[in-house]
């Protein structure tokens, strides 16, 4: 059944997470949806699973406007998500799982010869007639538990499938499996709308690319005209050129990692920072970017490589005598790993440097005051009282805490993992500001970073994390979002060659 | 993936109902002084009052002991059970150093609360190589302990008291230095000691960071394991100190006593508002909860309740304790 979009707008107070999307879809093809973060893509596809409602707008299905109150509305109406995190029980069988809440009965028992066979029977529609019904989840490989989750969407048959980057954890053969089943459920003159970021694979399985920018329509094209460059181009629009001061190159090497593996993200990445540099390292959903700081920070255990701080192997020093040696790693999740949400300001601002401020072990508040009010003063960090906690703070000035509890250890290495996450641009702007007037005192910072126009705005020199290796690099006139992006989303042979001037 | 920047959650002042917690629990604790010095006959008696001081010493000092356990996030079940063990391992040991001689030396005696000290040492230190290595939850490591203890202390004695300890000995439980208790001094110093760890020591806001958010603090470079260990440590010394304590007061190794000590040190921390969570708490707050808990039971004998009443009514006070404890920290209790 078509799918008429009117208009479909949501606000979350003053942003526009989307605003004004009018889009038909063609049953019986896929379309792919795409855009950068905070395009408003996760907001459409809430809207579409009956997670959040438009503020204003429509959406038809088949001509005939629904509204979708609950996640129930939905499925009811025959429109199934299936998100990016998995949504099965581990513990259940895969028949269970499929049936999840609504398993067939006799009388008051389960039936559980029914159940087998209504399971089997699905399965082998699907083509999926390696998988057991009555196997559990748990004992199946990532890629088999999408083609189940897929299989049980179809189960209620649906009349439009949305399917959140399904194949971001899947290796190549899966990802065949897959496309296989999409093909199927389009044959039966489904609309599937599929949400990705690896560019490389839709040719192979959509029919139109659909794009969003800034949390609006920015285009659409059949598959067949959409080449690279006109995808990017929907996507990023005009780019206004970038402001970033001038940067003297760094010139002395501080931090050299070699050969770092961490399966299964990582096989052999190696790189050289220099002092006073800002790298940056960019890489899509999974491809290891968190684990690699950590490797670096010595917050995971390695497989296999070596880091050296001033030419001195630091391999074998654990996380507290790496940070004696001045590396300092700000997390990406403020929330659960950066932060102690409900203590003070005061004592998040003083957690990393506390064995610095402490006279024999002593320590108390006049003793560490003056180490957190330097950094609300340098950092401009927005707090009417130091003891609030720290829950209290917008996310920009969380964010300042985080980068500040660690500036304060006198940090030589600023380990940045998606500085800029949940943070308004102008707070954003600041964090920025913070690393370049660092790096010009001499701070080495690496960023690690999903959002590849930051990366670019932000660093002097970025590097493609990719298939567990450092695909590409880009500094100086190379240094592009959209360069980045094709760099980074791209796995034919042509772009991972691709290498700007150094 | 999120493209939903959302909007700061904005507490409320948290550290004012934090405040007023605390306060509440004092002003609650004034009242029910002033009600039971009213209604209590004999309640105002300086006697009466080193009493109450005496009784909450030995659950009190390894109250401060678990408000450190309980901020940095982890439980100890086996206190009672160390007070009994380590009671009889004194006496045991004064039996074994001194040859069964009538009156023991000095020596014999210091040496014996050494090695009593030392096991719960080790005692502690193994839950917290537990936490660390497998991963077990303090909540039922120290239940296992708490059984197993028992048991050493039952070996240990076989079942009837040792008597093995020196004429003096009975300095340690009743004696008395200016008129106040010895126990008491030793509570004191046991208040002393935890105050200034966890408000002016490294080591103590560390304790809170590790509690308040273990990812966190291990990403700040804190050694957690280490820090954890620590508070199983000197929850498990202080336990054994109350057990020589209490081998002083009845005078022998008795491998029965302070069954269920734990509940009351437990529910003393929680009275005071130690959050069950972890994270939050003070030993200021915990010393009001072991104050509150030690009137009660002063208060309720010389009201002449049952003695079974008045378990009730401590039970009672204990949910009455956690549900304010949840509701406070606005988790429901799941």
């Amino acid at each position: 059944m078509d799918l008429h979009l009117e208009g479909l707008t949501r606000h979350y107070g003053a942003v526009r997470a989307l605003h004004n999307f009018t889009h038909s879809f063609a049953s019986g093809q896929v379309h792919a949806l795409i855009g950068k973060n905070g395009s408003g893509k996760s907001t459409f596809i809430k809207m579409m699973a009956g997670a959040t409602s438009p503020t204003s707008g429509r959406i038809r299905l088949g001509g005939r406007p629904v509204q979708f109150r609950s996640p129930q509305d939905a499925l009811a109406e025959g429109v199934v998500t299936v998100y990016q995190e998995l949504s099965l029980v581990p513990g259940l069988s895969v028949a269970e799982n499929i049936f999840l809440g609504r398993l067939p009965r006799r009388g008051k028992w389960i039936d559980w010869t029914r159940l087998h066979d209504l399971a089997g029977a699905l399965l082998e529609e699907m083509g999926a007639t390696d998988i057991d019904p009555r196997q559990s989840v748990e004992s199946l490989s990532v890629g088999r538990q999408q083609l189940v989750e897929i299989v049980k969407a179809s189960s209620l048959s649906p009349k439009v499938l949305l399917l959140d980057e399904p194949t971001s954890a899947l290796a190549a053969a899966e990802v065949e499996r897959l496309f296989a089943l999409i093909r199927r459920l389009k044959a039966k003159g489904v609309t599937i709308l599929y949400i990705s970021h690896r560019l490389a694979e839709l040719p192979r399985i959509v029919d139109t690319v659909t794009t969003l920018r800034d949390g609006a329509f920015a285009g659409s094209l059949p598959m067949a005209e959409a080449g690279p460059r006109e995808i990017l181009g929907m996507m990023f629009g005009n780019l206004a050129p970038l402001d970033r001061p001038a940067h003297r190159a760094g010139g002395e090497l501080l931090l050299e990692v070699q050969g770092l593996r961490i399966e299964p993200w990582l096989r052999d990445v190696s790189f050289r920072l220099c002092k006073g540099e800002v790298l940056g390292i960019a890489g899509m959903l999974g491809s290891g970017r968190t684990e690699l700081l950590h490797g670096i920070f010595g917050a995971r255990p390695i497989d296999a490589g070596r880091v050296l701080l001033d030419g001195r192997d630091i391999t074998s020093y654990g996380l507290p005598g790496r940070k004696a040696e001045g590396l300092a790693y700000a997390s990406e999740d403020r929330k659960h790993a950066g932060l102690v949400l409900d203590h003070s300001i005061h004592a998040n601002l003083v957690t990393a440097p506390l064995r610095k401020i402490a006279k024999w072990g002593l320590t108390w508040l006049g003793l560490e005051r003056p180490h957190a009010e330097r950094q609300v003063a340098g950092l401009q960090i927005k707090v009417s009282d130091l003891m609030l906690p720290v829950n209290s703070l917008s996310g920009g000035n969380q964010q300042k805490v985080v980068v500040g509890n660690w500036l304060n250890s006198g940090p030589r290495v600023l380990l940045l993992d998606e500085p800029g996450r949940g943070v308004d641009v102008q707070a954003k702007r600041q964090i920025y500001q913070i690393i370049w007037d660092q790096a010009a005192r001499g701070l080495s910072s690496i960023v690690v970073s999903t959002e590849l126009e930051d990366l670019a705005e932000c660093c002097d020199r970025v590097l493609v994390l990719r298939d567990g290796r450092i695909a590409a690099e880009f500094s100086g006139k190379g240094l592009d979002p959209k360069a980045l992006y094709a760099a980074t989303m791209m796995t034919s042979p042509e772009t991972s060659a691709e290498r700007s001037a150094p | 993936m999120t493209a939903i920047p959302h909007a700061p959650v904005v507490q409320g002042p948290r550290r004012l109902s934090g405040l007023l917690r605390r306060q509440s629990m004092l002003l609650i604790l004034i009242a029910f002084y002033i009600l039971v010095a009213l209604t209590g006959r004999g309640f105002l008696t300086p006697d009466n009052q080193l009493n109450i001081l005496r009784t909450v010493a030995v659950p009190g000092m390894i109250a401060f002991g678990m408000t450190l356990v309980v901020i940095v996030g982890e439980i100890d079940l086996s206190v009672g059970s160390m007070v009994a063990v380590s009671a009889c391992i004194t006496a045991w040991m004064v039996q074994l150093l001194s040859r069964g001689a009538m009156e023991p030396s000095v020596l014999a005696v210091l040496g014996a609360m050494l090695i009593s000290l030392g096991f719960a040492a080790l005692v502690g230190f193994f839950n917290g190589l537990m936490r660390q290595k497998i991963g077990v939850p303090t909540f039922i490591s120290s239940l296992a302990m708490m059984a197993t203890l028992a048991g050493v202390a039952n070996l240990i004695t076989g079942g009837s008291p040792i008597e093995s300890f020196p004429s003096w000995y009975y300095i340690i439980g009743s004696g008395r230095f200016l008129h106040i208790p010895v126990p008491v001094f030793l509570l004191a110093a046991a208040f002393a000691f935890t105050f200034i760890l966890t408000n002016y020591t490294a080591l103590g806001r560390e304790i809170y960071a590790v509690g308040g958010n273990i990812e966190a603090a291990r990403l700040s470079g804190i050694n957690v394991w280490r820090t954890k260990t620590i508070c199983l440590v000197i929850t498990s010394v202080f336990a054994a100190i109350g057990g020589i304590v209490y081998s002083s007061l009845i005078n022998s190794g008795n491998s029965t006593i302070a069954r269920g000590l734990e509940l009351e040190v437990i529910s003393a921390c929680i009275i005071g508002g130690v959050s069950l969570f972890g994270g939050k708490g003070s030993i200021w707050g915990a010393f009001i909860g072991v104050l509150f808990l030690g009137v009660l039971l002063n208060a309720m004998t010389l009201w002449g309740f049952n003695p079974y009443a008045q378990q009730v009514v401590k039970g009672a006070l204990i949910l009455g304790a956690v549900f304010v404890n949840f509701a406070i920290d606005g988790r429901s209790p799941r």
